[in-house]
């Protein structure tokens, strides 16, 4: 089956419109059991079991009919704090919980400022299966920051969609940390609606073994002077592979928008495969777009450099990796997750 | 505060239309008998007979394209596939029948030929009409002839290469022309043979409902270097022609060669044409390309970097006024060791135009020690038009150096204020920002191009932005 197509195709021998996903995907889930809510006030709200209605979404991954009908998590957060307070939704995978189909909607109240963090843990071995969907609404001049982060074993099977929608003056950051499954494939969709709006997206990806990830962020840019600012951090070893598909798409009226986009790939080994298909599409004259992508080898220079201080290759590696991960690992302020991320990633690089 | 305008290319010296007089005009479709009258009609040999029609069933298993600019209102049952226009190739202007002779004449041929070129090439619908060379490259080994002559007089080496390079499976149209080609130019540079000059041919489509299909095959042999210009135009009708025209430049080790492309086709036209080159060891390809006529085009010239230390360069502009959509861009794939690519590609819109810059880079697994660098920039002349960059970059080895930039927008008001703060005009500030935006490309066109590229970059001050 075919997954996380590109809004705009471009020639089928380019092998980068579509992953094939032929992994078996199951239809029938019991309940899953371990998820952790923590919040640091009782002004916001978090309601599992929700009960959704019906809804749309113009792209995600494609299972998103699978989440409609099938899921095992249905949660609902209400942002309602304005004083930048935590919360924290953890879903552990274990023995007992190894399917997980959860949809999340995320409902950020005007004015409101939060910290929202989603975590996909798997400490046990076995082969997982996760397909979610995160929808976001971030409401007029509204500020926050949610961290998703994917530590699933090597084993697994990562599919998420996650789909945003901007009004007026609101300030939304993602953080997405995507470390874990053989296969991760993540599909994320904002549409910048409201004037002013800004939509930071930050990403991290390390792919090890014969691990696939594809990625697909699509911002469309309908608002005037919204910004859109993309940045994909990466590095490859052994036989990874990964596809990268962004699109920032400014739409007729978006007038003095501004959309950046990089993406940057370290490649650890000779086996290592990088595909990248960053697109800009431009109906709108006077808006300001820029990309760029580059793809190589760890910086001899520096890991030199490393080295002349006493760190032998590998560790010299980890640095530059760390280093280049620097910006978003700083931007997230929770100390327990960033420690687990950094011990997470300091094992992947091993 | 004031708008920059820019006008559309003036095609007065483009649009004139001959009598649709031909010599034989083959029946509109596109059936076996109609492959086989082609073929009988151009006296082919048997191996070219039976490769044609193995073509028509490649074309016929093969679909359209999922994707790039709508071609729903290509009906091939619409098109006749080739024309033979009154005369024979000649290789004197006086010999070429007056009406074609006036038409090249308008267009500026014979005068190029007296002043700046080797030798020249001229097709007029479905075949070449004129064909000379100096004698001197004569005396080289060099062979500059029309596709038909190289068929017969050379027909080990013809076969040998041709749509080798462009198998007729690469996609739909390149069947097609497989099986329906006619015209181009055969062009073979001996070992060590350097052209002072370039050689340049010249396609013209006169008539209505028609295709042009020309054939150019390059050899350019080991140490030996050309310079090669391609212009072509039409004029406009009411319905659709087709141009599939398919390019095979084969460059040895330590060779150069230089493909120059002037597309000037009139916008009822359909330009689906295929370029690509096989570049051995140290050898080097350069391509300069300006794509500003056509209604759609999808031309994505391409380098397979063969040799280790092998080379190439992209150099290209587009222009899309109203009712085009310009889908153009490279194709690199680094296949040896120490390659590098330089791909440095423009485009502007304007009046509801459309220019989509897509891209392929792939660097494969033995490519070591590879570089290649893109930048790609687009300005948007107003807010109806449209502008897309769609690269694919494919890196499948680690010890390489890769980048790519992008960059899309209006002309900037702090560029204007600057320019105006140094003293000049703001009619004269935005020419000066258009101009230079359009220069890194402009100046590696043949100069009777880049003169008249830059004349179409013809400024006015008229309304406002708001």
């Amino acid at each position: 089956m075919e997954l996380n197509s590109t809004p705009v195709r471009t020639c089928k021998n380019y092998n980068i419109n579509d992953i094939e996903f032929s992994e078996k995907i199951p239809n029938k889930f019991k309940k899953f059991e371990n998820l952790k809510i923590f919040k640091d006030t009782e002004k916001d709200e978090v309601i599992t079991d929700f009960k959704f209605k019906d809804f749309d979404i113009k792209y995600g991954t494609g299972l998103i009919d699978q989440i409609k009908n099938s899921s095992n998590q249905n949660i609902r957060v209400n942002v309602n704090s304005k004083t930048n307070k935590d919360i924290k939704l953890e879903f552990d995978f274990d023995e007992k919980n190894l399917e997980l189909v959860e949809n999340i909607e995320i409902n950020i109240e005007p004015e409101t400022t939060s910290n929202i963090y989603i975590i996909y843990r798997q400490r046990t071995s076995g082969k997982a299966f996760h397909n979610g969907l995160i929808r976001v609404l971030s409401k007029s001049n509204s500020k926050s920051i949610i961290t998703i982060v994917n530590l699933m074993n090597p084993e697994s099977s990562n599919v998420l969609s996650i789909d945003g929608k901007l009004e007026d003056g609101s300030k939304l950051k993602y953080n997405i940390v995507d470390f874990g499954g053989k296969t991760s494939i993540t599909n994320l969709y904002t549409n910048l609606l409201g004037k002013e709006s800004q939509n930071l997206i930050n990403s991290i990806y390390l792919g090890s073994n014969d691990e696939k990830i594809d990625i697909n962020y699509i911002a469309e840019c309908f608002g005037e002077k919204t910004k859109i600012d993309i940045d994909v951090q990466g590095a490859l070893k052994d036989n990874a592979k990964k596809s990268f598909k962004g699109t920032i798409d400014f739409k007729k009226g978006c007038k003095k928008a501004y959309g950046n986009e990089a993406e940057n790939c370290m490649l650890l080994s000779d086996k290592a495969k990088s595909i990248a298909l960053p697109m800009l599409l431009c109906s709108e004259e006077d808006v300001e777009g820029n990309h760029s992508s580059s793809s190589g080898k760890a910086n001899d220079k520096e890991l030199f450099y490393i080295m002349t201080r006493g760190f032998d290759r590998k560790s010299a590696e980890k640095l530059l990796v760390r280093a280049k991960f620097n910006n978003i690992l700083e931007g997230i302020t929770n100390k327990e997750v960033k420690g687990e991320i950094l011990y997470e990633m300091d094992q992947k690089l091993d | 505060m004031a708008k920059t305008k820019i006008d559309d290319i003036n095609r007065n010296i483009y649009d004139f239309k001959n009598k649709d007089d031909y010599d034989y005009k083959i029946k509109k479709g596109l059936t076996r008998e109609i492959i086989e009258e082609i073929s009988k009609q151009k006296n082919d040999p048997d191996w070219m007979r039976e490769f044609r029609l193995k073509a028509l069933e490649v074309y016929n298993k093969l679909e359209m394209p999922t994707w790039g600019p709508d071609l729903s209102e290509l009906n091939m049952d619409e098109i006749a596939t080739y024309v033979r226009p009154k005369g024979k190739m000649a290789s004197n202007w006086e010999d070429v029948p007056d009406e074609i002779k006036n038409t090249f004449d308008k267009l500026g041929i014979p005068d190029a030929e007296k002043t700046s070129l080797a030798g020249v090439g001229a097709q007029y619908d479905s075949e070449v009409v004129y064909h000379s060379m100096k004698d001197d490259l004569i005396k080289q080994g060099v062979i500059y002839t029309d596709m038909e002559t190289a068929v017969r007089e050379y027909p080990d080496l013809v076969k040998e290469h041709f749509m080798k390079c462009v198998p007729v499976y690469d996609h739909k149209f390149v069947a097609l022309h497989g099986a329906v080609w006619s015209g181009g130019s055969f062009v073979y540079v001996p070992k060590g043979v350097k052209l002072d000059f370039p050689l340049q041919s010249y396609f013209r489509l006169n008539s209505p409902e028609s295709g042009q299909f020309e054939h150019t095959l390059i050899i350019v042999e080991e140490g030996a270097s050309l310079h090669f210009i391609e212009g072509c135009s039409a004029p406009k009708y009411n319905k659709v022609n087709l141009h599939a025209g398919c390019v095979e430049l084969y460059v040895k080790d330590n060779a150069y060669l230089r493909y120059s492309t002037i597309e000037n086709w009139s916008k009822n036209m359909l330009n689906l044409n295929t370029k690509k080159a096989l570049i051995g060891k140290n050898a080097q390809v350069d391509w300069v390309s300006g794509s500003f006529g056509s209604k759609i085009s999808m031309l994505y010239p391409m380098s397979v970097l063969n040799g280790e230390g092998a080379k190439t360069e992209y150099t290209g502009i587009s222009f899309a006024g109203a009712g085009q959509n310009l889908d153009t861009g490279f194709k690199v794939v680094h296949n040896a060791p120490n390659t590098s690519s330089v791909v440095n590609s423009k485009s502007i819109s304007k009046n509801g135009g459309k220019c989509t810059y897509r891209s392929l880079v792939r660097i494969m697994e033995n490519a070591k020690n590879s570089k290649s660098s893109v930048s790609c920039e687009s300005l948007m002349l107003d807010d109806f038009s449209i502008s897309d960059t769609i690269p694919t970059n494919d890196i499948r080895t680690d010890d390489v150096e890769f980048s790519h930039e992008a960059k899309i927008g209006k002309i900037s008001d702090k560029t204007i204020f600057y320019l105006m703060s140094r003293g000049l005009s703001e009619e004269d500030a935005k020419a000066m920002i258009v101009r230079g935006f359009a220069y890194p490309i402009s100046k590696e066109l043949p100069v009777e191009y880049a003169v008249e590229m830059n004349n179409l970059i013809n400024l006015e001050l008229e309304g406002s932005i708001g």
